[in-house]
């Protein structure tokens, strides 16, 4: 995985952009409405841009436009609403305003996925863990200990696989499906055998001693983050009273009409293009600091 | 007052025999006591008594004391205060997935305030020099960073006695130097007493002050100078083979010379050399300017690499850590495609990789199941898998988990499921790695058996005796090419880093 390199939500606590991120997918989720849609898409796109890089951005475009197209494409023959009939396909009419309503489900499904990802780039799991709160004893521990384990199991079956296929002077190789039993059975007791050694060395170190656990977190919340985390708490409650107003106004069928006053968009537009604006400010800020 | 004591103690597993035997020894404050002894003398078990959290069931009669009180009167919490522990695997005793949630982890169990913590961690991480992978994650360090990190995340609770079991036998001779030299000061400049069991006793030698040795249950303090016994491994001498000569100008040595030190090993191919027995100079398996990188990104791990490797011919592949061995074998078993040049492999239907773990081979339930896996293919049976296990020493275990073996019983058992097989190329990746004396000689014996009933082998490995053993010709790899390539003897008198 590429590295995050995000500086502007690094530099604050992780309570911050995880509020900002979550609320913002969360309306982009609930906001069925094309203006909307296209802020959000375009805030969530930009910020990837900027934090995830073109390459990481342009590769998961690939998939997720085609997405955007089929969705797009296949609500018409779904719903068959709508008053401006644009071709008939067999026994089906296609109407612009299901093409419309599809391509805003498309790219609201794509905004949130975007808005996932961008989440992942700036929200590392330790980061993520270190919210978790004080009386959470061991769920954080087990996260992190299975988020571990995936990567490593992934590596050990490559190494058996590789053996195996290597190993010519063994016959053949066995079906697909044996060779997935053998392969997992091995690393189930592999790992079974690692974790005998793994619950030694956590015994050793005190885990389950008897005393209650305290909480090591690196980062601190101080006043700056209560300051943004409060603007952004206001930013997210205007942007939902917008968009309620927006999406209640608005309607697709029989023909798309409604759209609200400018002023009902302008928080949620602002709340999906902060994260970009705050990283580009915050690297204009560096400037000449880092290559 | 000595920091660890042991009185009269005799432990045996439930319904075993002994494992130890009436054991009293003290290493005093401030020392740095080695536990030599063979793998299975019961150095992990002696060491395990003083942690009773960790401590193995049995029956325990005498007294362990650290710091002059009975460990058994130590609550888990003054254990863990008192008594650090560092295990021997690299990948399990990492818990978190973070290097500072690691660091912190022991300190979060103890209830240890957050300020004290940060204090801690901050402290020991400087000690270390962990600044600029404080950060990483876990599963992205090297084994001896990992190893290192399980020393610092253990440092951090401050215990005065810290116990080490086979701590570096994982790892390459690089991270074991700069292991050893943290732990090191780690004594002297910290003051805590340290106790480490090794079968490998020689890197740490400079900076013991105290041996103790223990065989058949029963432990005795060992003279460092008694403990430094470097001698060469034994393998068995090649044989002459009854087949025609080999190229012109190929061989080594002429004829079935029977040295005086038939025995000794020395299975080097030097042209004028003693040994006898003969190979291919060239072309089973032939690799031609070969390019490879795992990502379009990344640097080149195998670069205008050429290597040539005749029938009959045990080749040892050596350098540092991560110059491309182990992908060096991969390609030749055409596991891996290089992105450029090609491999020639004539023996490409009758090969066999001994992984460098060899879990990653090991599938059955039983050690009879194991070596029958492959029977069919190899065909062989029942009778010829009963001498196997009668070699490998491992009748009375036939019908155990290969798991319950120790680390050189379950190589042996990997190597020896291979060659049942009867391949023409072996290909073994760092087949010694973490064994002990006998075992890599057994390791060392079985590959010259191998090699005179007609195997050729390629090896990549760090451990020089067994090459001296075993091996007829060395390549020395570095920055993905082979920088030289000449015959065993030869290249040791040539050498300046390897003796």
């Amino acid at each position: 995985m590429a590295r995050p390199r995000s500086t502007a939500f690094d530099a604050c606590h992780a309570a911050v952009p995880a509020m900002l991120f979550a609320g913002v997918a969360a309306l982009s989720m609930l906001a069925v409405h094309p203006v909307l849609v296209t802020f959000s898409l375009s805030g969530a796109l930009a910020f990837s841009l900027v934090a995830r890089g073109a390459a990481a951005t342009v590769r998961g475009l690939a998939w997720q436009l085609p997405l955007l197209v089929l969705v797009c494409l296949l609500n018409p023959f779904f719903s068959a609403s709508g008053s401006t009939l644009l071709l008939k396909v067999g026994p089906r009419s296609v109407y612009l305003e299901s093409l419309a309503y599809g391509a805003t489900m498309g790219a609201l499904l794509v905004a949130t996925v975007l808005w996932f990802e961008d989440a992942a780039a700036v929200l590392t799991q330790d980061r993520l863990l270190a919210l978790a709160g004080r009386r959470a004893r061991s769920v954080p521990l087990v996260a992190s200990m299975a988020a571990q384990l995936v990567p490593q199991m992934l590596g050990r079956a490559r190494a058996v696989r590789a053996a195996a296929r290597a190993c010519t002077a063994a016959g053949p190789r066995p079906p697909a499906r044996d060779e997935l039993l053998r392969t997992s059975t091995m690393l189930l007791s592999w790992s079974l055998e690692d974790s005998l050694e793994r619950a030694d060395a956590m015994r050793a170190r005190g885990w389950e001693s008897g005393s209650p656990r305290t909480r090591y977190r690196p980062e601190r919340f101080r006043a700056r983050d209560a300051v943004a985390a409060a603007g952004i708490a206001a930013l997210l409650a205007l942007g939902a009273a917008g968009a309620w107003a927006a999406c209640s106004s608005w309607e697709f069928y029989p023909r798309m009409s409604g759209l609200a006053p400018w002023w009902c968009y302008l928080p949620f537009a602002l709340l999906a293009l902060l994260p970009a604006v705050a990283e580009l400010a915050a690297r204009w800020a560096e400037r000449g600091d880092a290559g | 007052m000595s920091a660890l004591e042991f009185r009269d103690v005799t432990f045996s597993y439930p319904g075993g025999a002994d494992v130890l035997r009436g054991i009293s020894l003290d290493v005093p404050e401030g020392a740095f006591a080695l536990l030599v002894g063979a793998t299975g003398s019961g150095k992990s078990t002696m060491l395990r008594l003083v942690k009773p959290e960790i401590a193995p069931a049995g029956e325990l009669s005498g007294a362990v004391r650290a710091f002059g009180e009975d460990v058994r009167s130590l609550g888990p919490l003054a254990s863990a205060r008192a008594v650090g522990y560092v295990f021997q695997s690299p990948d399990a005793q990492v818990v978190c997935e973070t290097v500072w949630h690691e660091m912190a982890f022991g300190l979060e169990n103890l209830g240890v305030p957050e300020p004290e913590t940060r204090r801690r961690v901050a402290e020991t991480c400087s000690f270390f020099g962990m600044g600029p992978w404080f950060r990483e994650r876990t599963a992205e360090l090297s084994g001896g960073q990992r190893q290192l990190l399980a020393l610092a995340s253990t440092l951090a609770m401050r215990p005065r006695l810290l116990l080490l079991d086979e701590p570096t036998s994982m790892l390459d001779p690089l991270a074991e130097k700069d292991f050893l030299a943290m732990l090191f000061r780690v004594n002297r400049e910290l003051g805590v007493t340290v106790v480490v069991a090794t079968h490998a006793p020689e890197a740490m030698l400079d900076y013991a002050t105290c041996a103790f040795e223990l065989a058949e249950g029963r432990v005795r303090e060992v003279p460092l100078e008694e403990v430094a016994r470097p001698e060469p491994l034994r393998a068995a001498q090649r044989q002459a083979r009854p087949r025609g000569p080999g190229a012109p100008g190929a061989g080594c040595g002429a004829g079935s010379a029977k040295s005086p030190r038939a025995d000794s090993l020395q299975g080097g191919c030097a042209p004028d050399g003693p040994s006898g027995g003969r190979f291919e100079e060239r072309g089973l398996i032939v690799a031609d300017d070969l390019w490879f990188r795992y990502d379009r990104d990344g640097r080149w791990v195998l670069r205008e690499l050429d290597l040539d490797l005749g029938a009959g011919e045990v080749r040892a592949v050596v350098g540092a850590n991560g110059c491309g061995k182990s992908t060096l074998l991969a390609a030749m078993a055409g596991v891996v495609r290089p992105r450029r040049g090609r491999v020639r492999n004539a023996a490409a239907t009758s090969q066999a990789l001994l992984p460098q773990s060899p879990k990653a081979l090991l599938s059955r339930e039983t050690v009879r199941d194991e070596l029958m896996e492959w029977s069919h293919a190899g065909g062989y049976g029942a009778r010829e898998v009963g001498a196997s296990l009668a070699e490998l020493g491992l009748d009375a275990a036939a019908d155990r988990h290969p798991y319950d073996l120790s680390g050189g019983q379950q190589q042996l058992l990997a190597l020896e499921k291979l060659l049942l097989v009867r391949p023409r190329l072996l290909l073994l990746d760092e087949p010694t790695k973490g064994l002990d004396r006998s075992a890599r000689e057994r390791v060392a014996a079985r590959v010259a058996r191998a090699r005179n009933e007609g195997a050729t082998v390629l090896l990549a490995t760090h451990d020089m005796a067994f090459v001296r053993a075993v091996a007829d010709r060395v390549s020395l790899m570095f920055d993905g090419g082979i920088a030289v390539t000449e015959p065993t003897e030869e290249f040791f008198k040539n050498s300046w880093l390897y003796r």
